[in-house]
């Protein structure tokens, strides 16, 4: 699978046929650009050791990242990621964007959404995500969370999640979900069956059974269980289809 | 209604039909006439009506999971607007019964022309 912590644009023959991202290059590109990424509340700096390489140190509250140069610059060669500066910054930047979430980032932006719950993508289940730009990262919470919390961040992301705008386009029988920009969005209407079920009333399509095709982070797709089943079941994508009522029911990630 | 099992047990083999959007549209367009122009046999108008689903599946499909019918389209050389209408045996038969059907769309279901 395409590493996309790195921004995944490179082509498919840098791909297969990565040129090496130097270690040197890797320091030089962080050195300049570290200073400028570190925000409030986050700590980025290149720590240099003597005899055992530089290791580049991500801490925000709870959350600490350590990467050796050395690897971070063989993850981006096996990435295809281009070797030049502008290839190499790019990459460096998108790392950085995707480092983890904190617990009160989560419980003061989380978003829920449905994302895979499993490894072979044949199951979904709910996950607080937080906006960074354009991306939705993941959140897990930390060893430190406790139950009652755990309970607030969660409620709190499906409240955001019912404010999410999202587009609505039928299709014939079939009523499709998407988010202008971040596509893992697309599902947070599910938060609130009931109110999309209405949404798709008022456009036009009633769906007295509704089934919901999630795919995370592609459009969700709401339509009659047997169109539902034609859908999904000719397509080689991995996707999940269940009855509306089951979403309040799935469990979290 | 739909001849098509919702469980996906027993499923028919659906196969795809590459077309471009104007022929999807002299295809629903000719199976709208047929529905409503003549008597049509109940076992047919149900296969007839799971084309005009699987015309508006089709899109539906593109939409949601667009980089398969693109790979495609990029290896044929195909224009954008063509997609995949998948068709069992039956919905097949039915459409190829009628004789509103446009030759050109004909040839493309029956394999003797290309999109």
């Amino acid at each position: 699978m395409m590493d996309t912590r790195f921004g995944g644009s490179a082509g498919l023959l840098q791909r297969l046929r990565p040129t090496r991202v130097g270690v040197a290059e890797l320091r030089e590109v962080a050195g300049a650009l570290l200073p400028c990424l570190t925000t409030p509340g986050l700590r980025a700096e290149l720590v240099q050791r003597s005899g055992a390489g530089s290791v580049v140190v991500l801490e925000e509250d709870e959350r600490c990242v350590r990467v050796h140069l050395g690897d971070l610059a063989d993850e981006m060669t096996r990435a295809g990621v281009r070797p030049t500066t502008t290839g190499i910054s790019a990459a460096f930047a998108s790392w950085i964007a995707h480092r983890p979430v904190t617990d009160a980032a989560a419980a003061a932006r989380g978003i829920a959404v449905l994302d895979w719950s499993d490894a072979r993508r044949t199951t979904v289940g709910w996950r607080v995500v937080v906006l960074r730009g354009e991306l939705a990262l993941p959140w897990t919470p930390s060893a430190s969370a406790d139950a009652a919390a755990l309970r607030r961040t969660r409620a709190a992301a499906i409240a955001r999640a019912h404010d999410v705008v999202l587009d609505l386009r039928t299709e014939g029988p079939v009523a499709l979900w998407s988010h202008a920009s971040i596509p893992a969005l697309a599902s947070a209407a599910l938060v609130a069956p009931e109110r999309v079920l209405a949404r798709i009333a008022a456009a036009g399509l009633a769906l007295d059974d509704m089934h919901v095709v999630v795919t995370p982070d592609r459009p969700v797709a709401c339509a009659g269980p047997g169109i539902a089943a034609r859908l999904a079941g000719e397509i080689n994508e991995s996707s999940v289809t269940l009855p509306w009522r089951r979403l309040p029911d799935l469990p979290w990630i | 209604m739909s001849a098509l099992p919702a469980d996906g047990a027993g499923a028919e083999v659906l196969v795809p039909h590459w077309l471009t959007a104007a022929h999807r549209v002299q295809l629903a367009t000719a199976v709208r006439q047929a529905m409503t122009g003549h008597p049509v046999h109940p076992v047919a108008v149900i296969h007839l009506e799971d084309v005009l689903t699987e015309l508006h599946v089709a899109a539906a499909r593109d939409a949601v999971w667009p980089a398969s019918a693109a790979r495609v389209r990029l290896a044929t050389g195909w224009d954008e607007d063509v997609l995949p209408v998948r068709l069992s045996a039956a919905e097949l038969a039915s459409v190829l019964a009628l004789s509103e059907l446009p030759n050109a769309v004909r040839g493309l279901l029956t394999g003797n022309a290309t999109a």
